[in-house]
């Protein structure tokens, strides 16, 4: 079954200059972020949006979120459309967003959890043991009642995906959620991650690490400047060396390897 | 007679969840301001240096000045109370949409199953209730503190003061409305704050402005709930003789609450388009 579907979804964002600005030189225009993109993931699938920066990995995770609407086409989850339906689509979609100070400063991780737990509408007698759950799958248990001002980059990433998890999302997104996580952090991580799978929530991560998305992807999404260049099945045989060319080929991005560094 | 169950069951589930969201929300409003202490002792002392500046100002003008019948210290007491109540409301719930806006949290806060306009009313309430400690401790410390003659019905005076939050209500969710839309909400704190407390009665009785003013003054709505009040609280005056005021008050909140909700839900739905909720 499609868990998540993108049918020809076009997304564009349009620059208004401010209204004087005569002075300055700030331009109007347009940025085509997503071209007619299609896709969809199927139950308990790990896909990656693999692409350089500027490809719309971040846009399509905020249009399954619903903090974006499409222009054109469709974004449904479990068949719930995400400008129609958009409060049953945010019961369905948990998202760890890149931007991970987005947390309340003078409030504790565990305090944050409870938080954002009960507007996720997590029932209250199994909250606690829930976001106790959560907070030891990220590494965090030992600072779950410090400030979370208090915490580091790679500490507000860790919370950021325990709140993600907190709701049991059958839909999780995961936008670049090892970037500021030591080695084996992002092991055990990608772990927690590969469970979940197994108990049929279906993850879509965004990256532009080849490496880790080639690690763990059932499927590899490659995007380019808002287009899908290819959708590639890891089971199909294709070794993650050809994968790796066929990337940098397509995307004109330049392949550096340790040795040429 | 299943259906109906069903919907008395889902009522109540929903009832039930949005308390809990409310609960959640005044647990995690109630501990940022614990935990900011030095805030708790300026805001105090902040109330008793403009209670002290009022209570020496009406001295210095002198028993004879008594605007509808009411002592000056009073009448200042009870303007300036419910006008910092309606401004500082509309502030603090500004700049909670402000702080999420400039952390991303207010983007995170749209991916909840909380609908965007649940979230919104239940977070106003959260900031009134802050505002409304602080109105009763400004009245309690003036009439404790510094003799302000009271004589109130409490009915009256919860009539007014519920009217009074459904109108705040509106004018909160209208600055979030502006700063989400334009990023400007600021603009309607800064009109409420340097333009409509001279109109509004709050220092002085709206009968000594020019007569286009006065007519101004009797559009605003702050105007009714600043007067409501004082008629309630110090004159005692029943519900019965405050009818007119009273239907004035609550024909601006069933006008503006509606107007304000849909406001802002056409901008969030518009900021979702343009890829634009947490610009600020």
């Amino acid at each position: 079954m499609d868990r998540i579907v993108f049918e020809s979804v076009r997304k564009i964002f349009r620059h208004r200059p401010a209204l004087f600005n005569w002075l300055g030189r700030e331009r109007g225009g347009e940025t085509i972020a997503l071209k007619d993109l299609s896709f969809s993931a199927q139950l308990g699938e790990i896909s990656v949006l693999l692409g350089p920066n500027g490809s719309g990995k971040t846009t399509a995770l905020k249009l399954l979120s619903t903090m974006l609407l499409p222009d054109a086409g469709s974004v449904r989850v479990n068949g719930f459309d995400t400008r129609r339906d958009a409060s049953n689509v945010r019961r369905q979609v948990g998202i760890a967003v890149a931007a991970e100070r987005s947390f309340f400063p003078r409030l504790s991780a565990r305090e944050n959890l409870d938080f954002f737990a009960a507007l996720d509408e997590v029932p209250r007698p199994e909250r606690a043991q829930r976001i106790k759950d959560v907070l030891r799958d990220t590494g965090l248990e030992e600072q779950a009642d410090t400030l979370v001002m208090k915490f580091s980059s790679g500490m507000y990433q860790q919370l950021g995906i325990a709140r993600a998890l907190v709701k049991r999302p059958n839909v999780l997104l995961l936008d670049e959620p090892t970037r500021s996580l030591d080695a084996a952090a992002a092991a055990h991580f990608w772990s927690t991650i590969r469970g979940l799978a197994r108990q049929q929530t279906t993850v879509l991560l965004a990256t532009h690490n080849f490496a880790e998305a080639a690690a763990v992807a059932d499927r590899l999404l490659l995007l380019h400047r808002g287009e899908l260049l290819a959708d590639r099945s890891l089971g199909d045989g294709e070794s993650a060396v050809a994968l790796r060319s066929f990337y940098f080929r397509m995307t004109g991005e330049k392949e550096f390897v340790i040795g040429n560094l | 007679m299943a259906i109906p169950m069903l919907e008395i069951t889902n009522y109540k589930f929903e009832i039930t969840n949005s308390l809990d969201k409310l609960r959640a929300i005044l647990r995690r409003d109630l501990l940022t301001a614990i935990r900011h202490r030095s805030g708790f002792v300026v805001t105090l002392v902040g109330v008793f240096t403009e209670l002290a500046a009022f209570y020496f100002l009406s001295r210095a003008i002198g028993p004879g000045f008594r605007p509808g019948g009411i002592e000056y210290f009073p009448f200042l007491l009870v303007g300036t109370g419910v006008y910092t109540f309606f401004v500082m409301s509309t502030q603090a719930f500004l700049g909670a949409v402000q702080e999420a806006q400039q952390t991303g949290t207010l983007e995170v806060l749209m991916t909840t199953s909380t609908a965007p306009a649940e979230l919104v009313i239940l977070s106003s309430i959260s900031a009134f209730a802050g505002n409304l400690v602080n109105l009763l401790v400004y009245l309690f410390a003036g009439v404790a503190v510094f003799r302000a003659a009271i004589h109130a019905n409490f009915f009256s005076c919860l009539a007014v003061l519920f009217f009074s939050l459904v109108i705040a209500l509106a004018l909160g969710i209208a600055a979030a409305t502006l700063q989400v839309a334009f990023q400007k909400g600021s603009a309607l704190v800064w009109l409420l704050g340097s333009g409509l407390w001279f109109l509004s009665g709050t220092m002085f009785p709206i009968q000594s402005l020019p007569r286009p003013l006065e007519f101004l003054a009797r559009s605003l709505p702050l105007t009714y709930a600043i007067d409501g009040m004082r008629r309630a609280l110090l004159q005692g005056q029943a519900l019965s003789e405050m009818a007119a005021t009273l239907a004035v008050l609550a024909g601006f909140g069933i006008i503006l609450l509606p107007l304000a909700l849909a406001a802002l839900s056409l901008s969030l739905q518009r900021a979702r388009q343009n890829g634009t909720l947490s610009f600020y």
